[in-house]
């Protein structure tokens, strides 16, 4: 992996993977965020808009992928597409956020965050995962 | 990675991989598949995801993939897990996210040749009277109780509202109910989603194609089932929408925590399980039935529309379309079912992962007018190939838990099928080989190309061959409707 990269795609034959690192957990969090707009067909348009986020987990993994099924469902819930994030408190098990993006009749084509295979780990640059999405 | 030589061929086209080859498995794990087709399933990681269901708690006999096998989550595309009840277990992961997606099969008296001189206005009709696409809203607004009685009831309360016939209902898989739904279960998030999008396509490989019957292999099995040659039918391939992804989330991340109380240990977090009889078990098991049963009306709302849009083109111009139904069949869905093995009746959870019941002739949940025949089963190539009909099987009653492959099976992702195909090129490519297209994204069309498929005639081949499928009948499509 391109150490400079925050994310990249793993090829997956039918859905869509992406590798995902950053200094922190909060940083690999948001960047996972960033990692899944980019796989959004869909660019927002007209009225700015922002959401607040809080959201829990068993462990990091649950928090993880919590958190990016938490996305989805506001994109479908308001018709808006996110494509900035920050993330405020974090713990393992819990975490504060707000999403800003634009308006997007149905959101994004996305089903689902899977925890397929999925493990977060530390690494002595940070932490890394890699997520599998449905679509 | 797992390479040929941890196969053991049983039989032709018939691979296993004894238990010995990985300590935490309960049972061998089966493959079937040509030999191309297997050294397709073993460039990615779909093996592996097979072998990991052979670990699951109370998994019987041996976990099974189907000719279409490819990479999924957790479960492999084209897995079928059964496990012994009371004890077994049921796995939301083993059911995916889109609950009971499945396929129904429609036909006319009219042919492909009275069609045609309407088709491009047909395929407009289908494209605008069917909402397709990403979140898209139906024209249905159902208050809480309607949406439970869709839920507890699926195809049924379509009959009350004429949306549906009791022809639609017989030959529809579990007569269009899954016994067991209860709404407490479903989550007010799952509600939510789902409550707009019935009667509604999605998006990413789901579609509503016209067909024309290009050959037929049983002539007396297809008259039963008003199959002929030259005649138009029309398939739908969608399922549960929001509703059903919600619900599979809604458990797949309650589960995490649920497979630690119940000790059960896996290779993948995307098996999390719980024993079918426990509590979060039965819970999990009467939500999927919801979403199970909304998908059941989904496809019959679609069908109803699709009859409008054939009366609204069609009406006063040719003498005879109606469409009747052939099947409805699911591919995602775990169901509760008794099997004989080593000749003892067993109580099953069946979990079919991107793979088709198929029983046999005899079976007693048939309906009456195709009990001697076996079910009908649909199995849809990718977009602008062909498709197919197939009868159950008694072999398939006997070696797969009467079940059967689904579909092509994709061999190429998604980002390298974009890479490849330009989608207004491959519409265009279309249109030339006289296929109407109509797809609200070129992107999205781009994703489901055919060479991002398996050939789905040899998937058919090799379940024919090894007998738990029957070919019937070949469909080729001159219109496909996408969102």
């Amino acid at each position: 992996m391109n150490p400079m990269r925050d994310f990249e795609e793993i090829e997956h034959t039918a859905d869509r993977s992406f590798h995902v690192r950053g200094k922190s957990f909060a940083q690999l969090l948001e960047n996972a965020a960033r990692a899944m707009h980019s796989f959004s067909r869909i660019e927002g348009e007209g009225k700015n808009s922002a959401r607040e986020v809080e959201v829990q987990g068993v462990d990091r993994e649950t928090l993880l992928v919590n958190w990016l099924n938490e996305i989805l469902y506001l994109e479908q819930r308001h018709g808006e597409i996110y494509d900035r994030f920050e993330t405020s408190e974090v713990n393992d098990t819990h975490l504060r956020a707000k999403v800003y993006g634009r308006c997007s009749p149905g959101g994004s084509h996305i089903k689902a965050v899977t925890f397929h295979n999925l493990a977060v780990s530390e690494t002595t640059e940070g932490f890394e995962a890699t997520v599998v999405l449905d679509v | 990675m797992l390479s040929k030589h941890d196969l053991v061929r049983v039989a032709e086209n018939v691979w296993d991989i004894p238990p010995t080859f990985r300590d935490d498995m309960r049972v061998p794990a089966r493959l079937y598949a040509d030999g191309d087709l297997l050294e397709a399933a073993l460039t990615d990681n779909s093996v592996v995801q097979l072998v990991n269901t052979a670990t699951l708690p109370g998994v019987v006999r041996h976990a099974i993939a189907m000719p279409d096998i490819h990479q999924g989550y957790g479960f492999p595309i084209g897995g079928v897990v059964a496990t012994r009840l009371p004890e077994g277990v049921i796995s939301p992961g083993g059911v995916g996210y889109d609950i009971n997606c499945g396929v129904r099969l429609l036909v006319s008296p009219a042919t492909a040749d009275e069609v045609k001189p309407y088709l491009e206005e047909l395929a407009s009709a289908l494209y605008t009277n069917c909402p397709s696409g990403v979140g898209v809203h139906g024209s249905l607004r159902l208050n809480n109780n309607e949406l439970d009685k869709v839920l507890h009831e699926g195809s049924r309360w379509m009959l009350g509202e004429r949306y549906a016939s009791g022809e639609d209902l017989d030959h529809t898989e579990e007569f269009g109910r899954i016994p067991g739904a209860d709404a407490t279960y479903v989550s007010d998030r799952a509600r939510e989603r789902g409550r707009n999008q019935l009667g509604t396509l999605g998006a990413g490989n789901h579609f509503i194609e016209v067909d024309q019957v290009a050959e037929v292999y049983d002539q007396s099995i297809a008259a039963r089932l008003n199959i002929y040659q030259g005649k138009v039918a029309v398939q739908i391939h969608c399922g549960s929408r929001g509703l059903g992804h919600q619900v599979c989330e809604d458990y797949v991340g309650r589960f995490q925590k649920t497979v630690k109380d119940y000790g059960i240990k896996l290779p993948d977090r995307e098996l999390v399980c719980a024993p079918f009889e426990s509590t979060e078990g039965q819970q999990y098991f009467r939500a999927m039935a919801c979403a199970a049963n909304f998908a059941f009306a989904n496809r019959q709302l679609l069908a109803h529309l699709i009859r409008n849009s054939f009366e609204q083109v069609l009406g006063g111009k040719l003498s005879s379309f109606r469409l009747h139904q052939v099947y409805d069949i699911a591919h995602n869905m775990a169901k509760i079912e008794e099997h004989t093995i080593s000749g003892h009746s067993m109580r099953l959870c069946v979990h079919r992962k991107g793979a088709t019941r198929a029983f046999g002739p005899g079976s007693s949940v048939l309906p009456d007018d195709l009990r001697d025949i076996g079910q009908p089963v649909l199995i849809p190539g990718s977009m602008g190939t062909s498709s197919y009909v197939l009868a159950g099987t008694e072999g398939a009653m006997q070696e797969t838990f009467g079940s059967t492959c689904h579909g092509a099976g994709r061999v190429m992702s998604r980002a390298k099928a974009k890479k490849m195909v330009h989608g207004a090129e491959l519409s265009r490519k279309l249109e030339s080989r006289g296929i109407v297209v109509r797809a609200g994204s070129m992107s999205g069309l781009a994703e489901e190309a055919p060479e991002a498929y398996k050939d789905v005639s040899r998937v058919v081949d090799v379940v024919h061959k090894v007998g738990i499928g029957k070919k019937i009948a070949k469909l080729q499509p001159i219109a496909v409707i996408k969102g």
